[in-house]
């Protein structure tokens, strides 16, 4: 009988205890994704938080600048936030800035700065549009479909409905900067940035041309889901 | 009106897993091909991409990917005292069709056999006596050994990229791997994939009890691997949809991952989708065939003459595809006379559930295919069964393929079939319950097996298969057996309710077991008991090779793929560097 007892006491971990904080946070996730969407500019935060030292970059929304390819990361999981900083403090994801501001946090500032960027609602109004009809095409066909001739498969399939991202698996992408996911695709690439399991995003990434990058990124920064 | 088309060198009926390896090897070695495919083109992009690809209600409910027996069913009975009828909707067994075959909505799991089990007959009688079998039993050795498929098996395993880890190299015994299996002579090409929580329940509970568990080999990659044929598949992400779907992701080694690429790029090769092929057409001395018939999507009919033919359709369909052309004589269970269609077997699938409190979160949505963790420890020979009653066992699993809403529900016995006390214990039980597997052999018996029904006609007026099957008592008992083996295991984890379900008779053939059909174009060495001598060549009409499941004298305790795809390399291997250079006999008959 101490078999069963000791089975689910094994599991926990650092992981785990984030995983019961989230808990609390996962069901204001959905209704933060389908309540009518805060734009970008002018809007006030849901929860008034304490000012993190990402802000400076991040903004205060989660807002992101991007055209400094720093990203939004209002309402991205705090699975995959938390994840990040981890990986940027242990090297398995490469940025001169983030990697200094990843070592310098415990692993309880790592936890509340994730929650607390996930629980602000996500900004899902358009970034610039930057593409012709033909690249806006090709990131289409990339983002629903997919392409047989480089072996890719849909973005979506793993990053969710319009890109929209799946909740603990997958970041969103849709609304996201341009200049961002292309910085990230070019790092996944060329290997600097390791941290996806399985080496699902470099065995993708390493498919797709210059053309492509440039149409799959200018794409999803196009996509509004606000609208829909 | 027939058109009569030119002459090519191979014929290739079926292109799925093995018409598209054996294509390829021979469009490579210069000859020209023709591969003819009942059902339609598909590929990675666009057909298998999600979300239509996650239809459960599509592809699981309404069989998208099966045979269509609107047009083409088979007709079954229990008994040939009884009247057979056809199966209008798949559920015990699912042939699937479309390029690429039944591997395409596959999950995966890439076991080898025994060298026990190739010469099952021999080694029975050695260990338990020339009168340990039942009478009605028609276990045979299968003609080849198992070291003359090892080769053929590791470059199998090799092209599909296989992620598992060896219990024996060459003789020694690996840490962490099945010491049953019989040697190989490297490791798998890729290391395993991670465990599912069930299956490290099951490890811990398996090894406490003495047994040696081992990680599933899985089709469905643990990490990046690029293959021989210089096809790049990626690693899975466990999204739980295998069997009865496609993977959307280059996950999962299928034809159209591993192989077609390459195939389809050699202009040696031509390929014909929708065309259903009819029949092998032979001279007027039946001894030698002169290519096919068959009719296309839009109905015109065409002869299509070629020097050689591979019959390389599903199992079942290569045994009808030879009555339907006259090639052997049919087997007769009254007289034991005849070959094609003798030797029907399935695979006796046996069941053990284990009910946990809430407190234990099994997470079951979060699997592959063949991410499983199992013991091979009553599987096979690998028990003493003297005493016992029967040959044969099964391997024993936590095998958690997937969590899909509306086929996996597991609900202890008692629990009302529909309604608010059915959908209570649904979700109390949902995420709290760890499913066994006991894959268990098949013994062939003389009254199963297969023939033309001599009433229902296809949607092209030719007579259906008709499957006579019931499961034998050697089977009954050898799952009864497993299944008490398989609910100490589950009581060992410490679950609070423990349920085995072995297997019982008779066979229905309305609730799903396993698409392990096999038997029906036996290999061997006597013509008398065999349909194709050891390298897959038709004892009756040379220049016919026949591969598939089908070849299989009985079924062992695996899922029948790895051995299947050894088989064909082992094929190609006598058809490139003997046959084709000096047509003719490659055994006496």
């Amino acid at each position: 009988m101490n078999t069963q007892r000791a089975i689910p006491r094994a599991r926990c971990s650092s992981s785990v205890l984030l995983g019961s904080i989230m808990i609390l946070a996962v069901p204001c996730a959905p209704a933060a994704q389908t309540a009518p969407q805060a734009k970008p500019a002018g809007t006030k935060p849901a929860a008034e938080a304490p000012s993190a030292p990402c802000e400076a970059c991040h903004g205060a929304h989660g807002e992101g600048m991007a055209a400094a390819h720093v990203p939004r990361i209002a309402g991205q999981s705090a699975e995959y936030l938390k994840k990040q900083l981890d990986d940027y403090a242990d090297g398995t994801r490469d940025n001169p800035v983030m990697t200094n501001f990843a070592k310098a946090l415990s692993e309880k500032q790592r936890i509340k700065y994730a929650l607390q960027y996930a629980s602000m609602p996500t900004l899902l109004g358009p970034q610039l549009k930057t593409l012709n009809t033909v690249q806006l095409a090709r990131g289409h066909q990339l983002a629903f479909q997919g392409d047989e001739r480089i072996r890719v498969q849909a973005c979506n399939s793993c990053h969710g409905p319009d890109g929209i991202g799946v909740l603990h698996a997958a970041p969103y992408l849709a609304g996201q900067s341009a200049d961002y996911i292309a910085s990230a695709l070019k790092s996944f690439q060329q290997g600097t940035r390791k941290n996806d399991a399985g080496e699902l995003m470099r065995s993708v990434a390493k498919q797709l041309n210059d053309a492509d990058v440039v149409a799959i990124s200018g794409y999803f920064a196009q996509v509004d889901i606000s609208t829909k | 009106m027939v058109q009569r088309l030119k002459e090519v060198d191979v014929i290739v009926i079926g292109v799925g897993m093995v018409g598209s390896i054996v294509a390829k090897e021979l469009a490579a070695a210069g000859y020209k091909v023709v591969g003819l495919e009942r059902g339609q083109t598909r590929f990675t992009v666009p057909e298998f991409q999600s979300p239509a690809i996650h239809d459960e209600l599509r592809f699981d409910i309404r069989k998208a990917m099966m045979q269509d027996n609107t047009r083409e069913p088979v007709t079954f009975r229990n008994l040939g005292s009884q009247v057979a009828l056809p199966v209008r909707r798949w559920e015990s067994f699912l042939p699937g069709t479309g390029l690429g075959g039944s591997m395409v909505h596959w999950n995966g799991q890439t076991y080898r056999f025994q060298a026990n089990d190739f010469q099952l007959a021999t080694r029975t009688r050695e260990r338990y006596g020339k009168n340990f079998l039942d009478a009605d039993l028609t276990i045979q050795d299968w003609g080849v050994t198992y070291d003359d498929l090892e080769p053929h098996y590791d470059r199998f395993e090799y092209l599909l990229g296989t992620s598992g880890k060896a219990g024996n190299i060459k003789g020694r015994i690996q840490p962490g791997g099945d010491p049953h299996e019989s040697p190989r002579s490297r490791d798998y090409p890729t290391p395993p994939q991670k465990e599912h929580f069930s299956g490290a329940m099951f490890r811990k509970a398996a090894s406490s009890l003495g047994y040696h568990p081992f990680p599933q080999p899985s089709s469905n990659l643990s990490q990046p691997y690029t293959n021989p044929e210089g096809m790049k598949l990626n690693a899975c992400v466990f999204c739980g949809f295998c069997e009865r779907y496609a993977c959307e992701h280059y996950a999962k080694s299928v034809p159209q991952t591993v192989i077609l690429p390459v195939l389809l790029a050699n202009p040696n090769f031509e390929l014909r989708t929708g065309c259903q092929v009819q029949r092998i057409n032979l001279d007027s001395t039946k001894k030698h065939a002169t290519g096919v018939s068959y009719i296309d999507a839009v109905g015109r009919e065409f002869e299509q003459p070629a020097s050689l033919v591979i019959s390389s359709m599903f199992s079942i369909n290569n045994v009808r595809m030879l009555l339907l052309s006259g090639i052997g004589a049919p087997y007769n269970p009254a007289t034991g006379q005849g070959v094609v269609g003798r030797n029907y077997a399935y695979q006796t699938m046996s069941t053990v559930a284990s009910f946990f409190d809430e407190d234990v979160h099994i997470n079951p949505f979060m699997a592959s295919g063949a991410s499983g963790t199992l013991i091979n420890d009553f599987a096979g020979d690998n028990f003493d069964h003297g005493g016992l009653g029967f040959i044969g066992g099964a391997f024993i699993g936590a095998v958690n393929t997937n969590g899909r809403p509306i086929q996996y529900h597991p609900v202890p016995p008692g629990t009302p079939n529909w309604g608010k006390g059915w959908k209570q214990a649904v979700i109390k039980h949902y995420n709290h319950t760890v499913m066994f597997s006991l894959h268990g052999s098949s013994a062939a018996q003389r009254q199963n097996y297969l023939d033309l029904d001599p009433t229902y006609r296809d949607a092209w007026g030719q007579p259906l298969l008709r499957m006579t099957f019931d499961f034998p008592q050697n089977d009954i008992k050898m799952a009864a057996h497993v299944t008490a083996k398989a609910v100490e295991i589950g009581r060992a984890m410490g679950a609070k309710q423990v349920v085995g379900s072995p297997r019982k008779g008779p066979y229905t053939v309305t609730q799903y077991q396993t698409t392990h059909n096999t038997g029906g174009t036996v290999m061997g060495d006597d013509p008398k008991t065999s349909v194709v001598n050891r390298y897959l060549q038709s004892w009756d009409v040379p220049n016919v090779f026949v591969i598939g499941a089908s070849n299989y004298p009985q079924n062992a305790s695996w899922n029948p793929t790895g051995t299947l795809g050894a088989l064909t390399y082992w094929a190609i291997d006598a058809l490139k560097n003997t046959y084709l250079k000096h047509p003719g006999r490659l055994v006496p008959a």
